[in-house]
């Protein structure tokens, strides 16, 4: 017995050792103050500079200017508990916080609420461009033929203090870096999206960016927008971090501060107190990692969390909405899922297959997989619900180009093309439900017409990787993408045909029939023809069926009903419901 | 004594050098890479191929194995190559969470299911043998993560008792011990319901034994008959069985940390999978070998306590 009971103090020694390890990182908490307050009005008067445009010379004037000001004022403060809203995604782990690398959504939604840019999209509503770190939305001038855009900043906008630099002032020569930063291979992601573009500080509030080919602002404002490169990171904070260590010290100017960082746990971000549009109502996000949907839903129930990722499935939208205290919101952007064909491969090389198969595809037997209100079907690769130049049912069925279901007619078309007994593919899927949902019901569909496909199941990495070395005959992707452009240039352009293109990129179908037209939009400055060149570009990949439709799977997130996100949810181009320093808790 | 755990630890070496070789070899077999992963399907080619170069991905690939050899050799199990962390210090965060939910289910596991396998044991074809075989069978086959859901429903959502996830404040005694217990449970109750079975079985052929039968015809009170007699004679089946489950409860980890969102290696196993993060996942498995190692050799050294006729 001695022996056993020396068994159990070794099992109990083996504990307080564990106990023992490294702690977990402090979470920044700070008392905050419950402020009484009280709106005092002043009247302001200031000199401000002005560049004005003297017999064609630019010259800076100064004026004096007038302002009315309301101001908050704080009386007895009271203390009370900090406020933090606890939301968790489906992610494992950070990616990064460089906005300049952000691509998983997790990472996407942090940098969001950390960065500002020169423009934003306005908060819930993608749809619409606003200022942000600018003062106001400029109008694009032609010099020697190039684009100027000229940005005048805000005064006072505050750069994080962090370990590493005190907060101080950004100014133009941030802005200028982090936009050079952004065309930079070596430091960001997305530096193809700044070829081309020259970015210089005229004074300490002013910024001018020259494009060597003038683009139309539906366009330009994305490249400078709070969305992958656009965000502003300050140069200071980012050389005193050092690269590495900014992927989880990140320093920017928005609602919300860094404060720590728990591998596989969470992030936890603080209210930045000196932000430009006001203190944020929050005193800070908890942001966790919980990639299991029940774990989420348990979570949320019993309180633990204010807000979650949910499923994009209808069916689970109804059940949480029935819940006490839980609302679900639906909202965009939704990503489009699209069938597309490889063209140079056989049976598919034949246009009668491609289209036969279309034929032989029910896009509400898709829908009814994921249900109301998270889907919706689409009849063009770009989504007219959220971006200019995509194309409604209307318009395609006047065109003939609905493909609207017809069993027969697609087992008539595969008879014409030599198929009548049908054929076999074999590709691989992700293991994602908005993959694998799509695959397997293509799969059932086709058998119907005598189309046997074989599915391999993949991870979803993997599955990247495969499509991209040219795998599958069929691929079947699911994307967002900020504009017409960027949608057709990376899916349709011949430099972006996968493994064989100039750029090689995410052209499954190998289509070389649209170039000229993208080029030409891409460069037309007048919005309605530009618009109109995007939809016949879709037409053209409708009328030689290179790539099918399918629906747009729209953002799913349950709350607990004391979370007011401060703005309506239409489209969120940060694939969250935007948390800023609107957004609060009423009622707890 | 010091010459045997001297062998046994030489002789771990060539098999974790076994271990870290087929996982370094396979997690880059494996279709997909950590820039994908990284970057996401939006960036492009030439940002994938430049995120390559920076990860390393573009040198043989026996210059990465030499490197990473090289540099555990040193102790240093690198950084990772998504968030640039250093492993070490990730490592050092996430392993008191899996250390104590293991350690935890094992003694839940043992201080259950040795008495429970006992009292069925002596209580042979009764209903309460009956109840505990079902447990035991039912326990068998439940996978872990479900049953860690149907506890989350029952103790922190109808009763409110417990949080149902995150893994708590290491420093908070109240709130660590809050959160594990519903984990602890989870895995303790499974390891429950296979040592009751094992004890019982190990029990009931040492009660039949003539020793046993001596020992209560001298007149010996039946708790003394049990627990002196019979058990330490059954003790080494249920060392052993005790022993595979802690190594067998690291793997469990994996999922019940998943379920009930705490942190944990099982938890940065499962990101490392998903991100491609080569050189955390090489980390993790180094560290599940040298738990295994260490748990294989603390039993061996509990079966000579156990039996002084086991000598090493």
């Amino acid at each position: 017995m001695k022996k056993l009971g020396l068994l159990i103090s070794l099992l109990m020694i083996a504990s307080m050792l564990g106990a023992c390890a490294t702690p977990t990182p402090e979470v920044i908490e700070k008392v905050v103050t419950k402020e009484v307050e009280k709106v005092v009005t002043q009247v302001i008067k200031e000199t401000v500079k002005e560049t004005v445009i003297v017999e064609g010379t630019p010259q800076v004037v100064e004026k004096e200017v007038t302002k009315i000001v309301e101001q908050v004022v704080t009386a007895t403060p009271v203390p009370s508990e900090p406020v933090f809203l606890r939301y968790a995604d489906k992610a494992g782990d950070l990616g990064t916080m460089d906005p300049h690398f952000a691509a998983a959504t997790q990472d996407r939604n942090l940098v969001d609420m950390l960065y500002n840019a020169l423009v934003r999209y306005k908060p819930g509503d993608g749809s619409v461009f606003e200022a942000d770190l600018a003062e106001a939305l400029p109008e694009p001038e032609l010099v020697d033929g190039k684009q100027v855009w000229t940005f005048n900043l805000r005064r006072g906008v505050m750069c994080h203090p962090s370990e590493a630099v005190d907060s101080y002032e950004l100014t133009s020569e941030d802005v200028v870096w982090s936009l050079q930063k952004s065309a930079n291979a070596d430091t960001s992601a997305y530096a193809g999206e700044y070829a081309g573009m020259t970015v210089e500080a005229v004074d300490t509030y002013t910024v001018k960016i020259t494009l060597d080919n003038p683009i139309s602002p539906v366009l330009f404002f994305p490249k400078v927008s709070d969305y992958a490169g656009g965000f502003i990171v300050c140069k200071k904070a980012y050389e005193a971090v050092g690269a590495d260590d900014f992927k989880t010290h990140p320093v920017g100017t928005g609602p919300f501060m860094f404060g720590s960082y728990s591998p596989q746990d969470k992030v936890v971000l603080v209210a930045n107190p000196d932000y430009f549009r006001g203190r944020p109502l929050l005193d800070g996000v908890e942001y966790r990692f919980m990639p299991e949907l029940n774990s989420r839903e348990l979570g949320l129930e019993s309180g633990e969390l204010d807000v979650i990722n949910g499923a994009a499935e209808g069916i689970w939208v109804e059940r949480m909405n029935a819940k006490e205290g839980i609302r679900v919101d639906v909202y965009g952007v939704g990503e489009v899922a699209t069938i597309h064909f490889n063209t140079t491969v056989e049976p598919l090389d034949n246009p009668l297959v491609r289209q036969a198969i279309a034929y032989a595809l029910d896009r509400d037997e898709f829908l009814a997989l994921f249900g109301a209100p998270v889907a919706e079907n689409v009849y063009s690769q770009v989504p007219v619900k959220f971006l200019a130049g995509g194309l409604t049912q209307a318009e395609v069925a006047e065109l003939g180009l609905e493909y609207a279901f017809d069993r027969d007619k697609a087992k008539e078309l595969l008879a014409e093309a030599g198929y009548a007994d049908g054929f076999e593919l074999e590709m691989v899927s992700s293991e994602r439900e908005s993959y694998l949902k799509n695959y397997e019901s293509m799969q059932a569909q086709l058998a119907e017409v005598g189309i046997d496909i074989k599915i391999n199941v993949v991870d979803h990495s993997s599955m990247h990787k495969l499509i991209r070395e040219d795998a599958n005959p069929i691929v079947i992707y699911v994307a967002w993408r900020p504009n017409a452009d960027v949608y057709l240039t990376r899916f349709y352009h011949s430099d972006s045909i996968v493994v064989t293109g100039a750029k090689p990129d995410t052209n499954f179908s190998h289509y070389t029939g649209i170039d000229d037209l993208i080029e030409a939009a891409r460069i037309e400055l007048n919005a309605d023809k530009q618009i109109q060149m995007w939809k016949d570009a879709q037409i053209k990949i409708l009328e030689d069926m290179v790539a099918y439709p399918l629906q747009y799977q729209n953002q799913v997130t349950a709350r607990r009903d004391y979370v007011d996100y401060g703005h309506e949810l239409k489209s969120v181009m940060g694939l969250y419901a935007q948390f800023d320093e609107t957004t609060r808790i009423v009622g707890k | 004594m010091i010459r045997y755990l001297s062998s046994r630890l030489v002789l771990a070496i060539p098999t974790m050098l076994a271990v870290l070789t087929l996982v370094f070899f396979v997690v880059r077999v494996i279709p997909g890479d950590p820039a994908t992963a990284a970057l996401g399907d939006y960036a492009s080619q030439e940002a994938v191929d430049a995120m390559r170069e920076r990860m390393g991905l573009n040198d043989p690939l026996y210059v990465q194995y030499f490197h990473f050899l090289g540099d555990l050799l040193r102790g240093d199990l690198g950084e990772s190559m998504i968030t640039g962390k250093p492993i070490s210090e990730i490592v050092m965060q996430a392993l008191p969470y899996t250390l104590e939910l293991t350690l935890s289910s094992v003694l839940i596991g043992a201080f259950l299911g040795v008495p429970i396998g006992i009292f069925t044991a002596m209580k042979r074809n009764s209903l309460i043998d009956y109840l505990g075989r079902i447990f035991s069978l039912a326990g068998l086959s439940v996978p872990a993560f479900y049953l860690g859901i149907l506890i989350m429903l029952l103790f922190a959502i109808k009763l409110d008792l417990f949080p149902a996830v995150g893994g708590g404040d290491l420093h908070d005694v109240k709130d660590n011990l809050s959160h594990l217990a519903l984990p602890a449970l989870t895995l303790g109750l499974i390891m429950t319901t296979s040592v009751t079975r094992l004890t019982r079985s190990a029990m009931l052929n040492v009660l039949g034994e003539h020793y046993v039968r001596t020992a209560r015809a001298k007149g010996l009170k039946e708790s003394r008959v049990v627990i002196r007699h019979a058990l330490r004679a059954a003790l080494v089946p249920i060392v052993s069985i005790i022993g595979i489950w802690a190594a067998n409860l690291i793997a469990d980890s994996v999922l019940t940390e998943t379920v009930f969102a705490r942190p944990g290696l099982g938890k940065m196993l499962v990101g490392a999978i998903m991100q491609r993060d080569y050189t955390a996942l090489q980390s993790v498995m180094v560290i599940y070998s040298v738990f295994v190692v260490i748990v294989n050799l603390l039993t061996d050294l509990v079966y000579s306590m156990v039996d002084p006729r086991i000598t090493h």
